[in-house]
């Protein structure tokens, strides 16, 4: 037995062990069991995952075979392997967060049980990742599904908590269901083989119809999980309503599951229709990036706000799918290469600061009670390592240069301007729109988070809570130090990131994109393509070799060639960017300390136009903050919203102006609510033939539905 | 808009001359009372009779005026005893007391001073004369004073009206907000001695005054060029003015209101 | 229903009479059906009185069927009961009605007409404020005049106030927060003032938003309460003036016409011809330079410097014809009961001609260019619109009122002193209400004020300026002028020794202001200093 499969049998044991003594156990020990069992078994597979992807292997193991089925079995290879450490870093903190988290619960809700399905979690995601055939990946996805609609449903108490739940298994479910009727007949193509290698081999013998419309329902079907337009609606009325830690994994692993459906079954088990699903999932990524963000940005529910994100971030990562399958189609492989890298990372990216920003968004409804932005403010003086916690979470998902988050958004963005290399027209069109959405999704990402940082944790407390908050405990301090390191770390160690992920997911992403993206410029003699040692040395230069020889690496410098009629480089090192920010920073605070050593500062009141006293209610709100972003989308918005207005006057005196602002869910309204209202019809009518007292009709019903049967078979 | 380009292009040039010459276009003032020898020293009671809000005193045959106390109402124009000077240049600066020392203008400061009005219940009128000092025919910018709308970047706290009660706070609040160092100029009468609206009722006469007055500018309301002419006081600019007048020091408080003209003779 | 457009006095009465029915007591005249009518009365003063509980009915009647307006609601303490005098006029028939509603000082209550006539609503406020009385059924009294620094029941107005100890403040300050009624999440106030901007007068404005689009506005006044009646309290005629003319100088002219005019009235003299003459250059004069002070504002509000300056200069060489031919800049000193203080001589009339008819053109030029300035005309057109409908309702004067079509201007309305000899001239209306409605409104009264100086100055009667003296005399009366920013009412109640016993100022500003929240709906931040400035009002007039 190897290393990594005795650290993976040692997680199954933590997590089932765990959900099995869980239940046992009086309710004030069950959050310490929880975050002992869950952080054990989370950083067992963490350890498998990381093993084997540094040890470029891969494991597969045989279950059991079944007849008339065939064998069913797991297979851990470098796709799978990346997928599972993007769900260590998400459940490791998640679990850790939940000591101190899930004490708010005890005695109201039942714990015990929630932390049975929390712990299940993990595994069940971890088979589905491992998942070697189609049954075993449908089965256990299905478990996942159930278990994670379960951890949702918590406070089922509460209103709007349960619906939740079932809106979440449901949209799962429907997606699915689609999913696994193409890969039925996927399967039925491979002549019954369940195995992804052995489908894989058959597709290139199926015809493009066909091909259209595996790829379609694949696509959708794993767009729902991943909360892609137009099936979002979902995702910001279910995420929310879990409990913190739940949520951060809903947004920093689960959705993920889309995106690992799509690669595996899209893009490498489909082969190659030609650029148009591509572009397909491209303007789908960005439709969902910049609906996302715009929504979130308005968004004064903290958690809420970060759902919306989630599928901002989730737009970002299809866009970059979307252009490896054009790239691919178009044959150019290294531009291909490098958009899987870009999407992977910044899958990786988002499950970090995702599930930071939830813990934190957590704590924040812990220690005062409220998740609205609203009647937050002035935490940062209360919850200092929160807030700065909180404020690296949001820099790098605003894209903040040295952080992750900038990183790929750069890439992203300079991905989208290599399209001048495809030849057709509308493709570098759609190229160019799509980037546009993009870069103002990135800029409505900075004002969100800007809000969400400066209302919660700046100004003055706008409720009586906020001003009583008290700082978070250990257990919830140290994941998100934890997380934000993992953020600053992930996004100065770029250069080192980008050859990892090449080398983990070599059927994706070659080598030639690392060799493109991060050149060797440390080393002494590089090799000769792709770049000539003039470039080189002529970056080398301006600095580009300074820590050759000291700091293990190809470079700190990523760089983006321009094609061959924009022959411009684009440079950037998040590594160096780190540094002299610091010594700026440091530079800074000397100069004020000899500046100002003589002088002191003055520390007054803010000037509030000379009254009295100045109420919070008398500053800027979440809303207010975002409300120029409402009125400049006014006409996207009406479309998403609907806004009454009721005015109550009394003799000549307006006593009251009444606004309210609700969703309307378009997709669901147009599309989602007729399939729904037919299927309640179908039901009632069928409801109908079940009533005991027709008990004889229905008894013919049978008898008739059995000879129509009969005769249907006869005539085929 | 290139209309207004060009009108404003041709327009005639009207800013004054002063402070590197006397103005002397009719209108800029309504010039003011002065005390002076009266034919007898019944002539010179009587003047001092009929002032209204008692600025006129007598002693012997000569009457002085209390210039922050007259409210310009013209009952003494034609009075005998009285003169009419028709000058500006009648603002004043108030020697530090022992409890309000500040400091003299820098020379960093002298030409870039900001001023940050603070209206503590007075007529509209001296607002308006003092907003005649940024249009045109006073253009006070050229002389480097310059009004701001934060108490944050202003160097001096221009005072006008009798400081109501509900104004009193947010007098000391505007001037807690500004940095040091700060001075303050009281513009016109009511801002200086609370004149007819003065009262234990709905103004604060304290005495020390709320914040300390370094120059003084009487009038009811005094016109652009006696406001100018305390602002160039304040900056300690008094050698740019032109060669008229000298200027009046007043004694130091407790009557620090009250400040007297200086003796003119006619 | 009373024929409004009854243009004959006599006939009047009588319907007026049957109309009110038993409601009310005539004081004044006793015999409404055969009242001898001077036909050299400028207008006739009915007074009624009536018990609390008719008041409503009686309001009701006068304002909506015999088409009266609201003047002002003068409280005034006699013995241990208040007499609150409520004032309406009316143009057909030249008409005043003084309402008497006599109340128990111990339990002042009188029902709220807020409701009926909204343009009382601030006057009940205010003597709620400072008399104590109460106003049963008004949805919102306490806390305006006086602020939180003042102990609830401390009513300065009153004359136990005065025997009091001078323990007014309360220490520390009531909590105070403004009365928000914006109801939706995130909905936050943005609170301007009392120090803000660079010129401005000190008020406070809180603006109810969610962000962006402001939703309504609170405003807080008073913070440059003088208590200007107060002070009147007891002293001289002379001292009085000093203060009616200097609590909002750049009205004085008004001011001091509208005081003197009543004092005038309780004494029984009419000023000499031509003292009356001159008053109306000095009002036209005061009128046009005001204007050009509020057109300055309008410009600078949108940054157009070049015309802003233009106007400027306008108005600095106004300030300065007035203080040549007045001998001060702002025309103070110069109008006292029973005339002027001194002559006007003809040749500085001469100059007042010439330099009103070079104004003239200019500014008839400056308003045809700005008619053509897109960037300056987006700015107003449709900011800030005052509904007709609301403007009556409100009871709005001025310049914002004739902006929205509602007439009522006193010069014609109400003709006083030398307006009944000059050319009639037509009332400056506009119909849309908004900021650029209003801006033609000032530029129109400008002209006509000019063409009233020009029609007038050099054919003045010659003659005496002043009365050579006053006979004291006690009684009341309430003086009426069209100030520049509209109708102000002076009541003046008189000791026989000649002393002010009780001094009220209705001033347009205050008037205004109160309908300044119909302007001040649903718009952009950036449009508020435009709507302030259109409005042109002064918190000095406002707050007294």
């Amino acid at each position: 037995m190897s290393v990594p499969e005795i650290f993976l049998l040692l997680g199954l044991a933590f997590s089932i062990g765990g959900a099995i003594v869980l239940p046992l156990l009086t309710e004030t020990l069950v959050p310490r069991a929880l975050a002992i069992f869950g952080s054990a078994a989370a950083a067992c597979l963490l350890a498998t995952s990381a093993l084997l992807l540094l040890g470029h292997s891969s494991l597969t193991i045989h279950l059991v075979t079944l007849p008339l089925l065939g064998t069913l079995r797991l297979h851990i290879g470098g796709l799978s392997a990346f997928f599972s450490l993007t769900l260590g870093i998400s459940f490791l903190p998640a679990y850790l967060f939940s000591d101190g988290y899930m004490r708010r619960y005890q005695g109201h809700f039942r714990t015990r049980n929630f932390a049975s399905f929390f712990l299940l979690l993990l595994p069940t995601c971890f088979m589905v990742l491992a998942a070697g055939d189609v049954i075993t990946f449908l089965l256990f996805w299905r478990i996942m599904s159930l278990l994670a609609s379960l951890t949702i449903v918590l406070e089922n108490t509460r209103e709007p908590v349960g619906p939740a739940g079932y809106l979440f298994l449901s949209m799962n479910e429907a997606g699915i269901i689609v999913v696994t009727v193409a890969l039925l007949i996927m399967a039925g193509f491979s002549g019954g083989h369940i195995g992804f290698a052995a489908i894989a081999a058959s597709m290139h013998n199926v015809s493009a119809p066909w091909r259209w419309i595996f790829f379609l329902m694949l696509f959708f079907g794993f767009s729902t999980k991943a909360g892609l337009v137009p099936v979002s609606s979902w995702l910001p009325r279910a995420h929310p309503l879990a409990p913190a830690n739940a949520s951060a994994i809903l947004s920093g692993a689960l959705v993920n599951f889309g995106i690992y459906g799509i690669i595996r079954f899209v893009a490498i088990l489909l082969p190659s229709t030609g650029p148009l699903p591509g572009l397909i999932v491209l303007i789908v990524g960005a439709l969902s990036a910049l609906i996302g963000i715009l929504f979130a940005t308005i968004e004064s529910d903290i958690k809420k706000m970060l759902a919306h994100s989630t599928i901002e971030n989730m737009g970002i990562i299809a866009v970059n799918i979307g252009m490896a399958l054009v790239f691919t189609a178009e044959h150019l492989p290294v531009l291909a290469s490098i958009a899987y890298i870009v999407a992977l990372y910044h899958m990786l990216n988002h499950s970090a600061y995702k599930t930071l920003l939830f813990l934190g968004a957590g704590s924040i409804d812990q220690h005062v009670g409220t998740r609205n932005m609203n009647r937050l403010g002035g935490l940062l003086k209360r919850m200092p390592v929160i807030g700065a916690t909180f404020l690296i979470g949001a820099l790098a998902i605003a894209a903040m240069p040295p952080l992750n988050g900038f990183v790929t958004e750069w890439l992203t963005l300079q991905n989208i301007l290599r399209s001048e290399e495809i030849p057709s027209a509308l493709c570098r069109v759609i190229f160019a729109l799509c980037g546009t959405g993009l870069a103002l999704g990135a800029a409505l990402a900075v004002t969100c988070f800007l809000k969400a940082f400066a209302m919660s944790f700046l100004g003055m407390p706008r409720s009586q809570n906020a001003a009583d908050a008290r700082e978070a405990d250990f257990s919830a301090k140290a994941p998100m130090l934890a997380l934000a390191a993992l953020c600053l770390v992930l996004g100065v160690g770029a250069t080192w990131i980008i050859p990892g992920i090449s080398r983990a997911v070599p059927q994706l992403a070659d080598h030639h994109a690392t060799a493109a993206l991060v050149p060797p410029f440390f080393a002494a003699h590089p090799p000769n393509p792709p770049f000539k040692p003039q470039f080189i040395s002529g970056f080398k230069t301006i600095g580009a070799g300074v820590g050759a020889g000291v700091i293990p690496a190809r470079g700190l410098v990523i760089l983006h060639q321009g094609g061959k009629s924009n022959p411009v480089v684009y440079a950037m090192s998040t590594f160096y960017m780190a540094i002299i920010l610091a010594l700026i920073m440091a530079a800074t605070w000397v100069m004020i300390r000899l500046v100002c050593r003589r002088s002191r500062a003055a520390i007054g009141a803010p000037w509030a136009g000379g009254m009295r006293d100045l109420a919070p209610e008398m500053t800027y709100s979440a809303t207010g903050f975002s409300n120029p972003v409402r009125v400049i989308f006014q006409t996207f918005f009406s479309a998403g919203q609907r806004e009454d207005s009721k005015v109550a006057v009394e003799s000549h005196f307006r006593t009251a102006i009444r606004r309210e602002q609700s969703d309307v869910y378009l997709f669901d309204r147009i599309f989602l609510a007729p399939i729904a209202i037919c299927a309640v019809a179908i039901s009632r009518l069928l409801a109908r033939i079940h009533r005991p007292s027709v008990v004889n009709a229905y008894a013919a019903w049978v008898f008739v539905i059995l000879l129509v049967a009969l005769v249907v078979n006869r005539l085929l | 808009m290139a209309n207004w380009f060009f009108s404003g292009l041709f327009s005639r040039v009207v800013t004054t001359r002063y402070p590197a010459s006397p103005e002397i276009a009719p209108g800029t003032t309504p010039g003011r009372p002065v005390g002076q020898q009266a034919n007898s020293e019944l002539a010179a009671s009587a003047a001092a009779a009929m002032c209204p809000v008692g600025a006129i005193g007598a002693h012997g045959r000569d009457t002085t005026v209390t210039l922050s106390q007259c409210v310009h109402c013209q009952a003494c124009r034609q009075q005998p005893g009285i003169a009419w000077q028709n000058d500006y240049q009648w603002a004043a600066a108030i020697p530090p007391s022992d409890s309000h020392r500040s400091q003299p203008v820098p020379r960093a400061f002298k030409k870039s001073l900001h001023i940050r009005i603070v209206d503590g219940g007075s007529c509209d009128s001296v607002l308006n004369e003092i907003k005649q000092l940024g249009k045109p025919f006073y253009n006070m910018h050229k002389l480097g004073f310059f009004i701001t709308p934060s108490p944050r970047h202003a160097d001096v706290l221009m005072l006008t009206g009798p400081v109501t009660r509900h104004m009193e706070a947010a007098l000391k609040a505007t001037y807690d907000a500004m940095p040091h160092p700060k001075w303050v100029i009281a513009v016109g009468s009511c801002a200086i001695s609370g004149c007819v609206f003065g009262s234990d009722l709905m103004t604060a006469l304290h005495s020390p005054p709320i914040v300390p007055i370094d120059v003084v500018v009487p009038g009811c309301p005094p016109p652009p060029l006696a406001i100018l002419h305390g602002l160039m006081i304040l900056a300690g600019r008094e050698g740019e003015l032109p060669p008229e007048p000298a200027i009046p020091v007043v004694p130091a408080d407790p009557e620090l209101r009250k400040v007297t003209s200086p003796e003119m003779s006619p | 229903m009373i024929d409004s457009n009854l243009s004959a006095t006599p006939s009047a009465l009588p319907a007026l009479a049957a109309a009110l029915g038993n409601s009310v007591v005539w004081q004044a005249p006793a015999d409404p059906l055969h009242a001898p009518i001077a036909a050299a009365d400028n207008f006739v003063t009915i007074v009624l009185s009536c018990e609390p509980e008719n008041l409503p009915l009686v309001v009701r009647t006068l304002t909506e069927d015999a088409d009266f307006r609201f003047a002002a609601i003068i409280p005034c303490e006699e013995g241990s009961s208040f007499i609150v005098a409520y004032w309406f006029y009316r143009s057909a028939g030249h008409l005043r009605v003084k309402l008497r509603v006599r109340v128990d000082a111990a339990a002042p209550t009188v029902p709220s007409i807020s409701a009926i006539a909204h343009a009382a609503d601030w006057h009940e406020r205010q003597a709620e404020d400072l008399f104590g009385l109460i106003f049963s059924s008004h949805p919102k009294l306490g806390d305006f005049v006086l602020h939180e620094q003042w102990r609830e029941g401390v009513n300065p107005m009153r004359r136990q106030f005065d025997h009091a100890p001078l323990a007014t403040d309360a220490d520390p300050p009531m909590p105070w927060s403004p009365e928000t009624i914006l109801e939706t999440p995130g909905a936050f106030v943005m609170p301007i003032g009392p120090v803000y901007s660079d010129y401005a007068e000190s008020a406070q404005f809180f603006l109810e938003t969610v962000g962006e689009d402001v939703v309504r506005m609170i405003p807080r006044f008073f913070y440059k309460y003088r208590a200007v009646e107060k002070l009147a309290e007891g002293q001289s005629i002379a001292q009085v003036l000093l203060k009616v003319e200097r609590f909002s100088g750049t009205s004085a002219v008004a001011h001091a016409i509208c005081f003197s005019q009543a004092v005038e009235q309780i004494t029984a003299v009419d000023p000499p011809p031509r003292a009356q003459a001159i008053r109306l250059l000095l009002a036209e004069l005061e009128r046009i330079r005001h204007h050009l002070s509020v057109l300055s504002d309008v410009c600078h509000s949108t940054g157009m410097i070049v015309p802003s300056a233009q106007v400027d200069i306008l108005e600095e060489q106004m300030l300065r014809l007035s203080c040549r031919i007045g001998g001060h800049r702002y025309l103070y000193g110069l109008v006292i009961p029973g005339g002027l203080r001194r002559n006007i001589e003809d040749d500085q009339l001469q100059l007042l001609a010439d330099e009103v008819q070079r104004l003239r053109s200019q500014a008839a030029e400056l308003f045809s260019q700005l008619q053509f300035t897109s960037s300056f005309l987006d700015r107003f057109e449709g900011v800030g619109i005052t509904p007709l409908e609301k403007t009556k309702n409100l009871g709005l004067v001025g310049p914002v009122a004739r902006a929205s079509n509602l007439a009522g201007d006193l010069r014609i309305a109400m003709p006083y002193g030398y307006y009944h000899h000059i050319p009639a001239f037509p009332e400056a209306l506009e119909t849309e209400g908004d900021g650029y409605a209003r801006i033609r409104v000032l530029f129109h009264e400008i002209d006509s004020s000019a063409e009233i100086i020009r029609a007038t100055a050099l054919s003045i009667p010659p003659g005496e300026h002043a009365l050579t003296a006053l006979t004291l005399a006690g009684g009341e009366a309430l003086g009426a002028v069209e100030a520049p920013n509209g109708a102000a009412f002076h009541g003046v109640n008189l000791a026989p020794s000649g002393t002010v016993r009780r001094l009220a100022l209705i001033t347009p500003s205050f008037t205004n202001w109160h309908g300044f929240h119909l302007a001040a709906e649903n718009f952009a931040f950036q449009d508020f200093p435009i709507m302030m400035a259109t409005f042109g009002l002064s918190m000095a007039e406002s707050d007294r």
